[in-house]
């Protein structure tokens, strides 16, 4: 019998998006709402970073910038012009695509260490152009004053509820299109230059050519992320765009699982969730963020989804 | 096959557990809690630890009296860590699920503006205490019906400032100034501001040259040769709390304070205790003293605070103090908690206060406070430590304001 | 931008010698607080991350011992020691156990200590911001050497700098153990097969590269501010002065410190606005001409 994974990664997404959105059917929580609005932004971050790490072995310290130029042109349009919400957000990620492939186009080039610091170095020149340009973006203070007419297909996004459902299927269609872009024979292509990449130039892959599209999809998909934050804050925060944001990122992904392709996501959500209930009773959130990392680092060694894996191997796969 | 019964085990398994308890919180029946967010971490907590500090003060004395409306209160603290996707977090978190009726929001300018849009949503009174960001209450655009705020504002503390100091600048003969702030969005608009004013009270003003090092920078090194080598008569700068004093230090190994005059809004308590040898002679507004105003319940305060907390008092201090006691007064007034119905109070109102200019504040239609009192004088090495304090003429802050809100378009 | 300033400034003797030299104060003050990650990296080829918390502590340390004994040269003494300890027990109980491993996770662990000790910092000093202000030796006027203003403290630290960056340089290359712990990074089972004990080596190392951190926030300490979250700004500066010098070489870090340093020195003056901006363009300008940095071997 021949498998479709694609059918079945599709049914398994629309079973989980079902529950999602049934949950505030059954039961109103602002504050699991509230997560999940946010986790829905940083699990397409995650995600595409591990696009990048995990599937093509390329280190990015600056994928925040990404995220950060996705929530800061969608407010922007938003907030400047007259364009719908949805045209708004498909311009967003389009530029954040055209800032990806050109930034990609300068870095793709370089070995992983030097990789790593030039993709730093222009999330920080991001960043202080942010920050400087005050006319335009607002400098630190970000974008005030709210997004208006945050309405789209009869849904008023101001609702928190309707932001909710916005959110999840947004973020569960945008999984899915980073799952199938993985699973394709590219995402294959993208692992073999992970695992040897000499060898991979003999079969006769143009390695930079690979790496560029990756980065550039990888950016994309952040920026829809940012596009989500974006909602959620209903403006924009040079923060977005800083690098401890990318830490996050970075922290998400090594935190569930490098080697998983839900491992960021549920690395997001523990980074969430821990952050949400640990502010909640003591102000030393980073005394225990930082013992929590370090039980993960020195006791599973991996990711919670890869130490899954290792701890129960599936059968005879 | 077992790949299907993992991956959906754990989304409905992870669905589950997320919606156990933490989030949900059920408020003790009578308590009436009070949700503050700040900065409680990082090299500027101070602004939310002395917040904190005062509002515990306020919760004493309130409760000693009866709460309001019969109902102790009792706040809920928490640390946004300086990231307004936090502060916006934090806010909707304390209404929603933790049953906060009134907010005190004790966010910086970035935080506050976040706050603000969630404010706006949900329709709670809110008191922002420390964004000095004069946009926050000025722009309509921005403005909020159930959101006002108790703190100084950048633009009175320009007017204020630079009346004193064309003032000094004639007696003393200083035409040539430097200019040495923060490079960020406060930074550059108050120090615009101050500039606008002082050239108008003083036309002959010059401005040689502006140093604009960047926020939490550690070495000013390459910025003070700069700044020596423009030979201005006097600086202005707007560096505050750790900044100023490495830039005191720093400065100090260049002799820079013995080459020209320097004046300052931020010489506040907290650089008193860190700086031993602070120059005498600079020009410093008073963001807190406890000889100005003069008066008995002033010093109270500044003793009181001293005695719990084993620091002085800082402005953020006064100004969440003076936020309780106009929330008290609206209360009573409104004999409710609704936001529009607070709100309906606080506006207009004036209270008696130690913090005011003539022991009165007044929060102003356009939901800012005035005559709050605003004094310069000059450092001391020793107490109190602030010398020969002049007060500020309210009249012709409020004067010189109402024309800046019509350059901006806000009125 | 400043343009015309900046000609101005450029055609003046004056203001060439005097910004220059404070360039150069930058840059070996630059180059004092990165050459522990420079030598940690060089060495083990592993990336600190968790260099600011040594810088940090270093200061707070020295902070205190001046408040208990009076003697500034002690509180040096005091905050190199116990940054070289705490750097024994940060490679033994930590880094040890992911050396192996993707750089990522060296990157959790480092991270992970800067979280812990932001707060424990706080914790036991306090929020508030310190200052230990000038030692009394040291509170003497400027000297004017060659039309540029030299504070004598900063001419201390400039000469401690370049001392440092001697010893380094020639340890590293010419001495004995500088030998051995190269080729160890290199190759530490053969090194181990040759007798070495290699555990000690890399604890040494790490010793020394978080003493150096030590050392130099205790002696920024008397200009700067202490607070929680202080090592943040130190460590930005501290890789991009590695990376544009080239990863492990005590020259090139040397070089690339001292080239920031002009860069702020004359960019204050020509953008005064923008001076990071400026280092950030010069950092991916030199890493796109030379990816490897500018004394860095090309892989």
């Amino acid at each position: 019998m021949k498998r479709h994974p694609a059918l079945r990664e599709a049914a398994i997404a629309a079973v989980a998006l079902i529950v999602v959105l049934m949950i505030p059917l059954l039961h109103r929580s602002p504050a699991f709402e509230d997560f999940v609005i946010r986790l829905s932004a940083m699990a397409l971050f995650a995600t595409s970073l591990n696009l990048l790490v995990g599937n093509t072995g390329m280190v990015s310290f600056g994928h925040g910038m990404f995220y950060g130029l996705g929530a800061y042109a969608f407010a922007l349009t938003m907030q400047m012009t007259e364009l719908s919400l949805p045209v708004a957000a498909v311009l967003a990620i389009a530029i954040t695509a055209f800032a990806a492939l050109c930034v990609g186009a300068i870095c793709v080039r370089l070995g992983t260490d030097y990789f790593a610091f030039i993709t730093l170095a222009f999330q920080m020149l991001f960043y202080s152009l942010i920050i400087s340009w005050q006319s335009l973006t607002g400098g630190d203070q970000g974008l005030r004053g709210g997004l208006p007419r945050r309405e789209i297909f009869g849904f008023e996004l101001s609702s928190q509820l309707h932001l909710y459902w916005f959110c999840a299927v947004v973020a569960v269609l945008g999984l899915l299109a980073l799952r199938h872009i993985s699973a394709s024979p590219f995402g294959q292509t993208l692992r073999m230059i992970r695992d040897n990449e000499n060898r991979t130039g003999f079969l006769g892959v143009v390695l930079w050519r690979a790496r560029l599209w990756a980065f550039t999809i990888a950016g994309a998909f952040a920026g829809l992320g940012g596009v989500l934050a974006a909602l959620f804050v209903s403006g924009a925060y040079p923060e977005l765009a800083d690098w401890p944001n990318s830490g996050q990122a970075i922290f998400a992904v090594m935190l569930g699982g490098i080697n998983s392709f839900l491992g960021p996501v549920l690395g997001a959500a523990i980074l969430l969730a821990l952050n949400d209930v640990v502010t909640r009773f003591t102000e030393y959130y980073g005394l225990v963020l930082g013992l929590v990392i370090l039980a993960f680092a020195l006791g599973l060694r991996r990711g919670v989804l890869d130490f899954l894996k290792f701890a129960w191997p599936r059968g005879t796969k | 096959m077992s790949e299907l019964i993992t991956r959906r085990t754990m989304l409905t398994g992870g669905a589950a557990s997320l919606l156990a308890a933490p989030w949900v919180a059920r408020a003790q029946a009578n308590t009436l809690r009070i949700g503050m967010q700040s900065i409680l971490s990082g090299p500027i907590a101070l602004l939310g630890t002395s917040s904190r500090n005062a509002l515990l003060m306020e919760q004493d004395r309130i409760n000693a009296a009866g709460g309001f409306l019969g109902r102790p209160i009792e706040f809920v603290f928490r640390d946004s860590k300086g990231q307004p996707q936090e502060a916006a977090r934090l806010t909707r978190e304390l209404v929603n699920s933790t049953g906060c009726e009134l907010l005190i929001d004790a966010e910086a300018s970035s935080g506050a503006f976040a706050v603000q849009e969630v404010v706006r949503d949900l329709g709670v009174a809110c008191i922002h205490t420390n964004s000095e960001t004069s946009s926050l209450t000025a722009d309509p655009k921005i403005r909020v019906p159930t959101a006002f705020r108790v703190a100084r504002q950048g633009v009175h503390d320009a007017v204020a400032g630079s009346m004193y100091l064309s003032g000094y600048a004639d007696a003393k003969k200083l035409n040539k100034w430097a200019t040495c702030s923060p490079d960020y969005a406060y930074g550059r608009d108050t120090t615009a501001q101050y500039l606008q004013f002082f050239k108008q009270f003083k036309p002959d003003l010059e401005i040689t040259t502006e140093a604009w090092p960047k926020l939490g920078q550690p070495d000013f090194t390459e910025v003070i040769t700069k700044l020596i080598q423009a030979k201005p008569q006097a600086l202005f700068t707007l560096l505050y709390a750790g900044d100023l004093s490495a830039f005191v230090n720093q400065g100090n190994i260049y002799a820079l304070f013995s080459q020209m005059a320097v004046a300052t809004p931020n010489v506040d308590y907290p650089v008193l205790a860190a700086i031993k040898t602070l120059p005498p002679g600079i020009q410093s507004a008073t963001r807190y003293l406890e000889t100005f105003p003069d008066t008995p319940a002033n010093r109270e305060f500044g003793q009181a605070y001293l005695k719990r907390w084993n620091e002085r008092p800082t402005n953020w201090a006064w100004q969440n103090t003076v936020a309780m006691q106009f929330y008290e007064a609206a209360i009573k007034k409104a004999n409710s908690l609704d936001g529009k119905a607070v709100a309906a109070a606080l506006t207009g109102m004036k209270i008696n206060t130690p913090f005011g200019v003539d022991g009165t504040i007044t929060m102003r239609d356009d939901h800012t406070i005035i005559n709050y009192a605003i004094g310069w004088g000059q450092t001391t090495p020793k107490e109190p430590f602030i010398i020969d304090v002049k007060a500020a003429d309210w009249g012709k802050i409020i004067e010189l304001e109402t024309e800046w809100k019509k350059q901006q378009k806000y009125i | 931008m400043d343009l015309d300033a900046l000609g101005a400034c450029l055609t003046t003797p004056a203001c060439v010698v005097t910004q220059t030299t404070s360039g150069l104060i930058v840059g070996m003050l630059l180059f004092l607080v990165a050459a522990g990650v420079t030598l940690i990296f060089g060495v083990l080829k592993i990336v600190n991350f968790a260099h600011g918390t040594f810088y940090m502590l270093g200061g707070y340390v020295a902070y205190t011992a001046l408040g208990a004994t009076d003697s500034y040269a002690l509180a040096v003494l005091a905050a190199t020691l116990a940054m070289a300890l705490f750097g024994i027990l940060f490679e033994r109980a930590l880094i040890s156990r992911v050396y192996g491993s993707n750089v990522l996770m060296q990157l959790l662990v480092c991270y992970a200590v800067v979280l812990i000790f932001d707060d424990v910092v706080k914790i036991v000093w306090g929020p508030e911001f310190h200052a230990m202000g000038m030692p009394p030796a040291f509170q003497v006027p400027p000297l004017f050497i060659a039309g540029g203003v030299v504070p004598p403290f900063y001419a201390v630290l400039i000469g401690v700098a370049a001392l440092i960056a001697l010893v380094l340089g020639v340890g590293l290359s010419m001495t004995r153990l500088g030998k051995t712990v190269r080729a160890a990074a290199i190759n530490s089972q053969m090194v181990s097969a040759l007798g070495v004990n290699t555990t000690l080596l890399f604890a040494i190392v790490f010793a020394i590269g978080g003493g150096l951190a030590g050392l130099a926030g205790a002696l920024a300490a008397p200009v700067r501010s202490l607070s929680p979250g202080m090592g943040f700004s130190v460590l930005i500066e501290s890789f991009i002065v590695t990376v544009i010098g080239g990863m492990g070489s005590i020259a090139g870090a040397l070089v690339a410190a001292l080239v920031i340093g002009m860069v702020r020195g004359f960019g204050t003056i020509g953008f005064p606005q923008f001076t990071d901006g400026l280092i950030y363009i010069v950092m991916i300008a030199i890493l796109l001409l030379r990816p490897q940095g500018l004394f860095g071997r090309s892989s």
